[in-house]
């Protein structure tokens, strides 16, 4: 059996039964099985794709092509390693719904299953889809997916949150399926193997690509197409934004490969260079927005901005190494993209999921609501700082072995000859670095905000520990943070063999499995021996203060500067912590500010009460859409002056057109 | 016989036509339901005559249903419809009766202008009635368009649907019998349920002036 056969063959009907157990009458059913058969389903796909990318498989080589009348399907290395991707989501996902969606009501367990379910079979046949057709079909039916999966909760803020979404999720599906018609001439059903052979003139393959850019970054939420993200991501149920956020935007990049490298064959540099430079104004501008926000989950969304951002960093790099000819920087970048589009599913999966145990246990999102929850939920602490540790790029864990490979990958400027791109690709650099430093600052506010200190408010002082499916779900996606982290060699030769060819593994596991090393060779770094120093010095540590203090330690309160009463009003806000950077970047969060300082009717020395708020408004996210948003009311305004409300008006339409239309065709 | 075919053709589709423009021209509307049954008695005749001519037997079937349906049924549920509302004169129509006839000339003149191509290349000896056809259909809808009480939209839609099955007489020899008969039915119901709307204008404004309808847009 082919794998893609096994795909279909195994997966379909465990989702069929999570679709069908979603409606079931009775609730255990909906909760139980239809998430756990959806997680099972995406365990096959999982497995199926991770056996399709062993080193001793020959699956990818001969690929395997199931045609299904105007359908076509195709498992290739680039397949199997979203595959993958797709598979380790939804399994983290299935599992935890089961504890999630307890508080949810039927209908919306109805609707929730049934969108979970369509999300990940979306997005598996949009991965293994051989024709412009299936791409397309199963490209629209995820953004229908999103949009149930976003509209669950039904009040007017996820609506609309939905509807933004729609709108820039149509806008991009015009444009991708704008390019794939241009790209086959009107025939949509060609295979993608043979379109890959066409070749095209230079002013329709530029067309068609920056369409595609268009469409895809829509998709994967690359700015100023990003809006639809912070208001999405939110309202959605978390194990949904946990789909979303860690699995649909890298469609976006699933997309861009497919196009740009593998159906156009790369391009002129200016391609890279474009690609390159949206992905590095997104790394910036998302993290900075996300660091001044207050809801937990928008800030996740933001961050996924990001790292979306860094991922077509590290495309753009390899389309412009393709164009200039160097051949292994171009594999390590890609290698060093889609590595952190993997990582990135597992660490946003698991920041996701650990906002919705918080929402879960306190109902709230705000984080100037929350603090203490580490001494209440101990296990989504630590695995939340699991997630934040990795997000930050810190060693052992899986978001440094990405960065890293992508930081030397770009120190390949060097060898390129022109100037211009020896130039910019330093700011890239620059970018990515800073983006880096923002990160750790982001995600020690996400951390100690919410989770050390005191609480901030009753539901937080009573917040409880989540059901043990939720934690499972958490535990896996932590887990493989960890083993992405610690076998960087493994993750890049199987990456490179998959998505390059077979002997292109060389370029990047020059080290074996546990070793990194740079495209050049100068840098090297093996995350297991600083992990196993990190836990070695910790270790020493702790015996050389049990040596010295022995056992005289001593538990007592923390000094709290000779005061006696300590209150959560005396702590640091998620505001606060923001305050430095907003004022240095200033210029783009145009802050409001406003302070209310209430006295005593007496004196006004005596202060009864401060009320301080402060508000964001950065231009970037206004300046087009606020354009676009009034240009579209100004048509439907003038539009609405044909309806003027006299039956005799619209017949006379109709007349008009049609002797029009006749003349017109006389004429023509 | 043979060579005064086209000619016998072309008198019916002008009468056809003839009987569309009286409604422009009078303001009584007893007067409109007369029009329309001599109309739909002309489109008798010349759905008739060319199945005759080209031998198609189903033609006649379907200008009996014609004589029965459009002539007799429906003039009898207008002539109902009129009694209960009550109405006898167009009063104001929006468009005077002088400007109407000269609007009615030139979409007759503009009917020639755009099916010429179509005659041209034509072969049959019923394309004469072609242009004649499209200019019942252009005038009915203007006299939709014009007239404000509710019957004379009503006939001006009647008129229209006379058109096009003089259209399909005329340049194809008539369409297979279960669409002609679909087209009676759709006819039938678009009667029907412009027959209840007008009794709710009617009910609801003491009018059946479709002016009042403006009054519902906010």
């Amino acid at each position: 059996m082919t794998p893609l056969s096994a795909l279909f063959v195994v997966v379909v009907p465990l989702y069929a039964l999570a679709a069908a157990a979603s409606v079931w009458p009775a609730r255990r059913a909906q909760i139980g099985i239809g998430n756990g058969a959806a997680a099972a389903g995406s365990a096959a796909a999982l497995v199926v794709g991770a056996g399709a990318l062993r080193p001793a498989s020959d699956a990818l080589a001969a690929v395997a092509l199931l045609p299904a009348g105007s359908f076509a399907f195709r498992l290739d290395g680039l397949s199997a390693v979203f595959l993958v991707l797709i598979g380790l989501v939804g399994t983290a996902s299935g599992v935890y719904a089961i504890g999630y969606s307890g508080d949810y009501r039927r209908s919306q367990l109805a609707t929730m299953g049934i969108a979970q379910v369509l999300f990940l079979s979306s997005m598996i046949l949009t991965v293994v889809a051989a024709n412009a057709f299936t791409f397309l079909f199963a490209w629209e039916l995820m953004s229908i997916a999103a949009y149930l999966m976003v509209v669950t909760d039904g009040s007017a803020e996820t609506v609309s949150a939905a509807n933004w979404y729609m709108a820039i999720a149509h806008a991009g599906f015009a444009a991708v399926a704008a390019a794939f018609l241009l790209m086959s001439a009107g025939e949509l059903t060609v295979g993608f193997d043979v379109l890959s052979k066409v070749s095209h003139p230079t002013a329709l393959k530029n067309l068609i690509f920056l369409l595609a850019l268009g469409g895809f970054a829509a998709k994967a939420g690359i700015i100023p197409l990003h809006i639809w993200l912070p208001l999405a991501h939110p309202v959605a149920p978390s194990h949904g934004s946990a789909l979303m956020s860690a699995a649909v935007i890298k469609m976006g990049a699933y997309g861009l490969v497919r196009v740009s490298f593998d159906l156009l064959g790369g391009g002129p540099s200016w391609w890279g260079g474009l690609v390159l430079a949206l992905g590095a104004a997104s790394a910036v501008v998302g993290l900075l927005l996300a660091l001044v926000q207050q809801d937990l989950k928008r800030l996740l969304a933001y961050s996924s901005v990001e790292n979306i951002g860094i991922v077509f960093m590290g495309l753009g790099a390899s389309l412009l190494f393709r164009s200039e000819g160097l051949d292994a920087l171009a594999t390590a970048a890609l290698v060093a993209a889609i590595y952190h589009a993997l990582n990135h599913a597992a660490f946003k999966g698991l920041l996701f999921m650990g906002a919705g145990s918080i929402v879960h246990a306190t109902g709230t999102r705000n984080m100037e609501l929350l603090g203490g929850l580490i001494h209440r939920m101990p296990w989504t602490a630590a695995l939340f700082l699991i997630g934040a540790c990795a997000i930050s790029a810190l060693p052992p864990l899986n978001g440094f072995a990405s960065e890293w490979l992508l930081f030397h990958t770009l120190f390949g400027a060097g060898l390129v000859a022109r100037p211009v791109i020896g130039v910019t690709l330093p700011v890239a650099i620059a970018a990515l670095a800073l983006s880096g430093g923002l990160a750790a600052a982001c995600f020690v506010k996400a951390f100690g905000i919410s989770f050390l200190a005191l609480p901030r408010s009753g539901e937080a002082a009573e917040a409880h520990e989540s059901p043990l499916s939720m934690r499972a779900a958490m535990t896996l996606l932590a887990l493989c943070c960890v083993a992405l982290g610690l076998m960087p060699g493994a993750v890049t030769s199987l990456l490179a063999r998959a998505l390059v060819e077979p002997g292109a593994a060389s370029v990047v596991s020059a080290g074996g499995a546990v070793e990194l090393v740079s495209p050049s060779g100068v840098g090297r770094v093996a995350p297991l021996a600083i992990g196993a120093l990190l836990v070695a010095t910790i270790v020493l540590a702790a015996l050389v203060v049990r040596a010295i203090v022995g056992g005289r330690i001593r538990i007592g309160d923390t000094w709290g500067c000779g005061r006696l009463v300590h209150t959560s009003r005396m702590e640091y806000t998620a505001a606060a912590f923001a305050e430095p950077l907003r004022r240095v970047f200033r210029e783009l969060y145009r802050p409001t500010e406003d302070l209310v300082v209430e006295t005593h009717p007496e004196s006004p020395y005596f202060i009864q009460g401060i009320e301080y708020r402060s508000d964001v408004n950065p231009w970037i996210e206004r300046v087009f859409y606020r354009r676009l948003s009034r240009a579209v009311e100004r048509a439907g305004r003038s539009m609405r002056r044909l309806q003027m409300g006299s039956l005799h008006v619209y017949l006379l339409y109709l007349l008009s057109a049609l002797i029009g239309l006749l003349i017109a065709s006389a004429w023509l | 016989m043979e060579a005064a075919f086209p000619q016998l053709c072309i008198l019916g589709a002008s009468a056809v036509l003839l009987a569309a423009i009286i409604p422009l021209w009078r303001r009584h509307v007893p007067a409109y339901i007369v029009a329309f049954q001599w109309q739909s008695f002309a489109l008798a005749f010349v759905t008739a005559l060319v199945g005759y001519m080209a031998h198609i037997r189903e033609l006649y079937i379907v200008a009996a249903l014609i004589v029965a349906i459009r002539g007799m049924l429906f003039v009898r549920l207008l002539r109902k419809l009129q009694a209960r509302v009550g109405e006898i004169t167009e009063l104001k129509p929006l468009v005077n009766i002088p400007t109407s006839l000269l609007i009615a000339a030139t979409l007759v003149v503009i009917a020639y202008a755009a099916t010429r191509p179509a005659v041209l290349v034509a072969s049959s000896p019923t394309r004469g009635a072609m242009p004649l056809a499209i200019a019942v259909i252009l005038v009915s809808m203007f006299t939709v368009a014009s007239r404000k009480t509710a019957i004379g939209q009503v006939i001006g839609f009647l008129m229209l649907e006379n058109g096009i099955a003089l259209l399909s007489a005329v340049a194809s020899y008539g369409v297979p019998l279960t669409v002609e008969l679909g087209l009676f039915l759709d006819a039938l119901l678009g009667f029907l349920v412009m027959q209840i709307l007008v009794f709710h204008i009617h009910d609801a404004f003491d009018t059946t002036d479709v002016e009042q309808l403006s009054r519902l847009k906010h």
